[in-house]
């Protein structure tokens, strides 16, 4: 199987959420209430871009005053910064078509959500989840600091309009992918290495592990929920686990399998037969918190580990740790993965365009309010 | 401190560099909460130095979102950097330093 497929590139571009968005109640200053507007939403674009459009739908009913845009679904006020695919696979457990939204131009929420001022808020934060991507992949970001005014307007521009040749034209130069399964960044053609000074930091095909820039939304939800339909909203950020870190790759270990992935992720919580093999669980909490010295990437992830383990469990921790939780589904640009695919072909084709994976999971628990970390 | 609390209370290191114009601190080194968003970091910020409009940078090379906790940024960028060690480098500036 090809590591990049342009064609699943094309299908990740394209892909949108129907999107049906109401204004405010508390805004509506005629009668009858404007009805609410139909848009289809990037899933790789971000809910302010969309802006543009909606406002002049509902400019006539405002009251007076500055706008400050934000949206809420079900009463949670929307981070602007998640890429709307993402916010659409994490909160509608089952897909709701159209995704009914509702904007507000006034009564910002500013303890709950930072203010987005516009295109140039955007922009901003994708340029630095960038820089941030390029830095765990390269081990800095010349790359991106180094890219001229004009082709960082493009790349951004191309990604508002949804021009994937464009973007990839750009991108490439940049020289953060494709990842072949040596973990080494294979370029298009073999032309000048990339302008970073020789001697610097690099952590690609030097014998480190390489890191892929992954963002995880963990979800709790019921167990015993056989209808997705009916899992409990969430009314509150908190409820969410985010977890920016990145998966660590060894040159050795080759042909990785998404599954594989996730349990270097969230090692405590990804299993399949419940139970089954006590002895391996107790082990890997042997070396949990055992030696905190950097550059050993196990403990990198054991210190997470013990850190999962601190909250609400007593007792026999791993045990009981198998007994309540459970992968309910992972959700990655709306589709629920095969577990066996090739972990490279994932980050290739389904990574957002600032070369992070969002991944959403879900997890059944007997206790809703739990969250893990 | 860091090596007798239990690790859901580690804190980290964050040292705070001053950038262009900005006022440089007395204070430069603290410790904050591994479970605290960077958030925090820029408020405490604006705070000492009375100042809402600042870039909030890390490693010199960009601006986390608020929302990410500290311990992930230093997990990922202080202990993979060969300068930095075992601290998270902020930078802070008046105007836009790293665009």
């Amino acid at each position: 199987m090809e590591l990049c497929s342009k064609e699943a590139v094309k299908y990740v571009w394209e892909g949108a959420i129907p999107l049906q968005i109401h204004l405010h109640e508390s805004e509506v200053t005629t009668l009858p209430p404007p009805p609410p507007i139909l848009v289809l939403g990037s899933r790789i674009g971000y809910l302010p871009l969309l802006v543009p459009l909606i406002k002049p739908h509902f400019s006539s009913t405002l009251p007076p005053g500055t706008d400050t845009v934000w949206f809420d679904y079900k009463g949670l006020p929307l981070k602007w910064y998640i890429p709307t695919g993402v916010l659409f696979d994490l909160l509608c457990a089952e897909p709701e078509r159209p995704w009914n939204l509702t904007v507000h131009f006034r009564g910002h929420p500013g303890d709950v959500l930072t203010p987005c001022e516009g295109e140039d808020s955007v922009k901003w934060s994708y340029i630095n989840s960038l820089k941030e991507a390029a830095y765990i992949i390269n081990g800095n970001c010349k790359n991106v600091m180094n890219m001229s005014q004009a082709d960082q307007l493009e790349l951004w521009q191309s990604l508002v309009k949804g021009n994937m040749d464009g973007y990839l034209r750009i991108s490439s130069r940049l020289k953060l992918g494709p990842l072949g399964e040596d973990c080494i960044v294979r370029s298009a053609s073999s032309s000048a290495q990339p302008r970073q000074a020789i001697g610097e930091p690099d952590f690609t095909g030097s014998g480190r592990p390489c890191r892929i820039p992954v963002r995880l939304y963990v979800r709790n939800i019921s167990e015993d929920l056989d209808d997705l339909e009916d899992a409990v909203p969430i009314d509150n950020w908190d409820r969410i686990s985010y977890i920016n870190r990145p998966v660590e790759i060894h040159k050795e270990e080759g042909h990785l399998s998404f599954k594989c992935a996730m349990k270097t992720l969230l090692p405590k919580i990804f299993f399949e037969e419940p139970l089954v093999d006590d002895h391996e669980f107790l082990r890997e909490g042997e070396t949990v918190g055992a030696d905190s010295s950097y550059g050993d990437s196990e403990t990198i992830g054991g210190s997470w580990n013990a850190q999962a383990e601190e909250i609400p469990f007593a007792g026999q921790p791993q045990v009981q740790l198998l007994k309540k939780s459970k992968i309910k589904m992972i959700r990655i640009q709306g589709i629920e993965l095969d577990m066996d695919i090739p972990f490279f072909w994932v980050v290739n084709n389904l990574k957002n365009p600032e070369y992070f994976l969002h991944i959403c999971v879900f997890i059944g628990t007997s206790t809703d309010q739990s969250t893990f970390r | 401190m860091a090596a007798e609390s239990p690790i859901s209370d580690r804190k980290v290191v964050v040292h705070l560099r001053a950038t262009g114009d900005a006022p440089i601190l007395k204070q430069t080194k603290f410790k904050i909460a591994g479970n605290d968003n960077f958030c925090k970091v820029i408020e405490f910020l604006r705070r000492q130095l009375r100042r809402d409009t600042l870039f909030v940078y890390v490693n010199s090379a960009f601006s986390p979102n608020p929302d990410e906790l500290v311990i992930d940024l230093y997990n990922i960028f202080a202990l993979w950097s060969l300068y930095t060690c075992d601290k998270l480098v902020v930078n802070y500036a008046s105007s836009m330093a790293w665009g």
